[in-house]
């Protein structure tokens, strides 16, 4: 029997027909790159310009998808925590941009580097997050023209796990570059990756398109990422929206691989609905989730890794709302086979804030969400035939080896959830979860470690950014 | 016929009818005060009313807009100097390096709904566009957008620049990471949280 599932029941021929359509888009809509460089790269490999729209045959997109690797690794400082994209495994990263911080007590405030640094000791210490955001906040206390230097090199110092580059200007990717290129030197090995947005609908803003060319020039991947709101900058139907931000997001692929053939490339779509009350920005809601899940056949369709958004809500404290919203988007994800998550763990409404507590809560459902997804064993051993046998009707499996040999490793065991009876419950001290994530937050900030760094190089990199800073 | 069906009209965002009915009362020789009070405005007043309670959608606010404006062009010509068709003038925005301009649209539209004469600079907008356009437009208000906090300091400059300039224009400021404390530090005259609250100030600020 056909399971008519909305979000698991698309065939090739609807595939086709989203590639069709955008093919169709970029030929005769075109997108438009605000940017000389680009629109020099695209001249001089005879592409069709109008002004600033630059128009796709379907050739150019077939030759660039084509040059596009199913899958690679981004080096990590510790050679252990090198992440591959793209090799079956969900890669995960914590909020992404919000400039704010929401406390326990609802209040809000500007984020600091203070912040920053505290987020890359929890990222340091996480056992679910795979690797960094270049902008885990936007620091409101350091010059916005040299902020990504300040996070970069925070994060660079107290994580040794893979880095993203910023996008914020041609200028700050090219620092980024500069830092990676203190620590693994001049390679074209993968050593950070980044997020290039497009500026929905059918175009990007120059910054980002420079970005995007500075990075895969170096050979360094990028997320292209396209997604419109639904009814405000795109059509309000989940098709129409598939169409329009997969043709902006081909076309950005497309100049990467124009620049560097083999560019690696995560792919991105998404759609947002407008909340049509107030034209507000809604991002956690089953439409959001159902572009997660079709994006993801997409990519598989292109056969280059893909990437979705995180654990995403409209909430402003850690209740019910929240776990609910950021279950959704994650499972989705999770169940779909995305590559990798931004926005995994700590955002709070519509992407503007941060919260500590909404972070190590996040991090059981991710944490879960990665045991969930883990193949069953199917092991001669893990039948367990014989203990069954032995043990028939009798059984106390409590008393096997085999279930001691496994009693620490079988289950997902959460960090923060309560699985206590109803009297220990009622006797906790901190009984609510953002009390509970608090402790929890307190005392992994004061069991972090630095990890271990050349003094050499970490004056090196100290020294650039002071230098770039002019200090 | 009555003016009453103008009203209702723009409420069933039924252009068509809208204009079929002015030009008819307009020809019948109804009061054109009447029509342009009665009918049109006081129907953009309770489209206000409703899509503030949240009774109205976005995209139901704007087509009501658009049938009033439809309603309005057929009578400008008839309007004499005394009345005139527009509230006032703003000139809207978003600030230099900031290229969001979704929330700004919005209000934008609602105020053109609410009977102002807006006039859009689009995104990216130097400080110098918006002294300079006001000054051309004789606006009354700047209405500033920003969506990130790194570009929330063209808002400060752009303020500066008006008073600099010597202008009686008041500015008002908005968007996500904006608040009322950074209008007050800013010294910007007025600032809301969405699109209804700002045309509010508007009217406030040119009553
Ligand atoms: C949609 C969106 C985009 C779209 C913009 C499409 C477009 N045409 O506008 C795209 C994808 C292109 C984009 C790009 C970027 N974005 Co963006 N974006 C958003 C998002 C998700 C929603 C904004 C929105 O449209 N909301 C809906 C509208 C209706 O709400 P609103 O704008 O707030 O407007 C309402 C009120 O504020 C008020 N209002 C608005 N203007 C005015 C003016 C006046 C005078 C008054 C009185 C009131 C008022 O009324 C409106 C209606 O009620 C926000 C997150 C968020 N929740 O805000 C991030 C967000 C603002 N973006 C962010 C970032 C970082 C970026 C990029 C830098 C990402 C990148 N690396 O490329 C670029 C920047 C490009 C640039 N130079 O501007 C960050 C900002 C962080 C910060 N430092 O402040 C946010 C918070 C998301 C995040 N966590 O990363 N973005």
């Amino acid at each position: 029997m056909m399971i008519n599932r909305a979000i698991i029941n698309f065939d090739k021929s609807i595939l086709d027909q989203i590639h069709n359509r955008s093919l169709e888009l970029l030929q005769d809509c075109g997108i438009r790159f605000p940017s000389e460089k680009a629109l020099e790269v695209f001249r001089s490999k005879g592409f069709r310009a109008n002004g600033q729209t630059v128009y796709f045959e379907e050739k150019a997109i077939i030759d660039a998808l084509g040059t596009v690797p199913a899958q690679f690794t981004i080096k990590a400082r510790n050679p252990e925590k090198s992440i591959c994209i793209g090799g079956g495994d969900y890669m995960m990263a914590p909020g992404y941009g919000p400039p704010f911080i929401i406390e326990t007590t609802g209040e809000k405030r500007d984020a600091t580097l203070e912040d920053v640094h505290k987020f890359c000791k929890l990222v340091q210490t996480s056992k679910c997050l795979d690797f960094n955001s270049s902008i885990v906040v936007q620091p409101n206390d350091v010059p916005t023209e040299t902020a990504h230097l300040d996070i970069l090199l925070g994060t660079i110092l107290l994580t040794d796990k893979p880095l993203m580059g910023s996008t914020s200007s041609e200028v700050a990717a090219l620092d980024s570059l500069r830092l990676a290129e203190k620590i693994w030197g001049n390679t074209n090995d993968p050593v950070m990756i980044s997020l290039v947005d497009s500026l929905s609908p059918l175009q990007y803003a120059d910054e980002s398109v420079e970005s995007l060319m500075v990075y895969a020039k170096a050979g360094q991947p990028v997320v292209v990422h396209s997604a419109c709101s639904l009814g405000t900058t795109g059509p309000i139907t989940i098709a129409g929206s598939l169409v329009i931000s997969n043709a902006t997001t081909l076309a950005g692929i497309c100049l990467s691989q124009l620049l560097n053939p083999g560019t690696p490339i995560v792919y991105g779509l998404g759609g947002s609905p407008t909340e049509m009350r107030t034209g507000g920005y809604v991002n956690a809601s089953p439409e959001d989730a159902k572009h997660t899940a079709i994006v993801t056949a997409l990519a598989r369709y292109y056969g280059i890794p893909c990437r979705s958004q995180g654990a995403l809500t409209e909430s402003f404290c850690l209740d019910y709302q929240a776990g609910m919203e950021s279950a959704m988007m994650m499972t989705t994800a999770a169940l779909s086979g995305v590559d990798v998550s931004l926005h995994t763990c700590g955002t709070y409404g519509s992407m503007l804030a941060m919260s500590f507590e909404k972070f190590i809560a996040d991090e059981d459902l991710c944490g879960s969400l990665k045991k969930l997804i883990k193949p069953v064993e199917f092991s001669e051993e893990a039948f367990a035939m014989d203990l069954i046998k032995e043990l028939g009707t009798s059984g106390n499996y409590l008393m096997q080896n085999h279930t001691m040999k496994r009693c620490r490793t079988a289950f997902f065991e959460p960090v923060l959830s309560t699985r206590a009876i109803h009297i220990k419950w009622q006797q906790m001290e901190l009984r609510e979860m953002d009390k509970r994530a608090g402790k929890i937050l307190a005392d992994r900030l004061s069991s972090y470690e630095k990890p271990d760094i050349d003094p050499m190089l970490e004056r090196d990199l100290v020294r650039y950014v002071e230098q770039r800073k002019g200090v | 016929m009555t003016v009453k069906e103008i009203f209702d009209a723009v409420l069933a965002f039924d252009e068509a009818t809208v204009t079929g009915k002015t030009q008819a009362e307009l020809d019948g020789g109804t009061d054109i005060d009447a029509i342009l009070n009665d009918g049109l405005i006081s129907a953009m007043d309770e489209v206000g009313e409703r899509f503030s309670s949240g009774e109205l959608f976005v995209p139901e606010m704007l087509m009501a807009a658009q049938a009033m404006k439809a309603g309005l062009a057929i009578l400008k010509p008839h309007l004499s100097a005394g009345q005139s068709q527009s509230k006032g003038v703003v000139v809207i925005g978003t600030v230099k390096g900031d290229l969001h301009d979704i929330g700004k649209n919005l209000v934008s539209m609602m105020m053109e709904g609410a009977g102002f004469e807006v006039v859009d600079l689009g995104v990216d907008v130097e400080s110098e566009a918006f002294v300079k356009t006001a000054a051309e437009k004789n606006a009354q208000v700047i209405a500033l957008s920003a969506l990130l906090t790194t570009t929330m300091p063209s808002m400060e400059s752009t303020v500066k620049a008006v008073k600099e300039a010597g202008m009686a224009t008041r500015t008002i400021i908005g968007g996500a990471p904006v608040t009322q404390a950074f209008a007050d530090q800013i010294g910007a005259d007025g600032y809301s949280a969405d699109a209804p609250g700002a045309v509010k100030l508007v009217k406030e600020l040119v009553a």
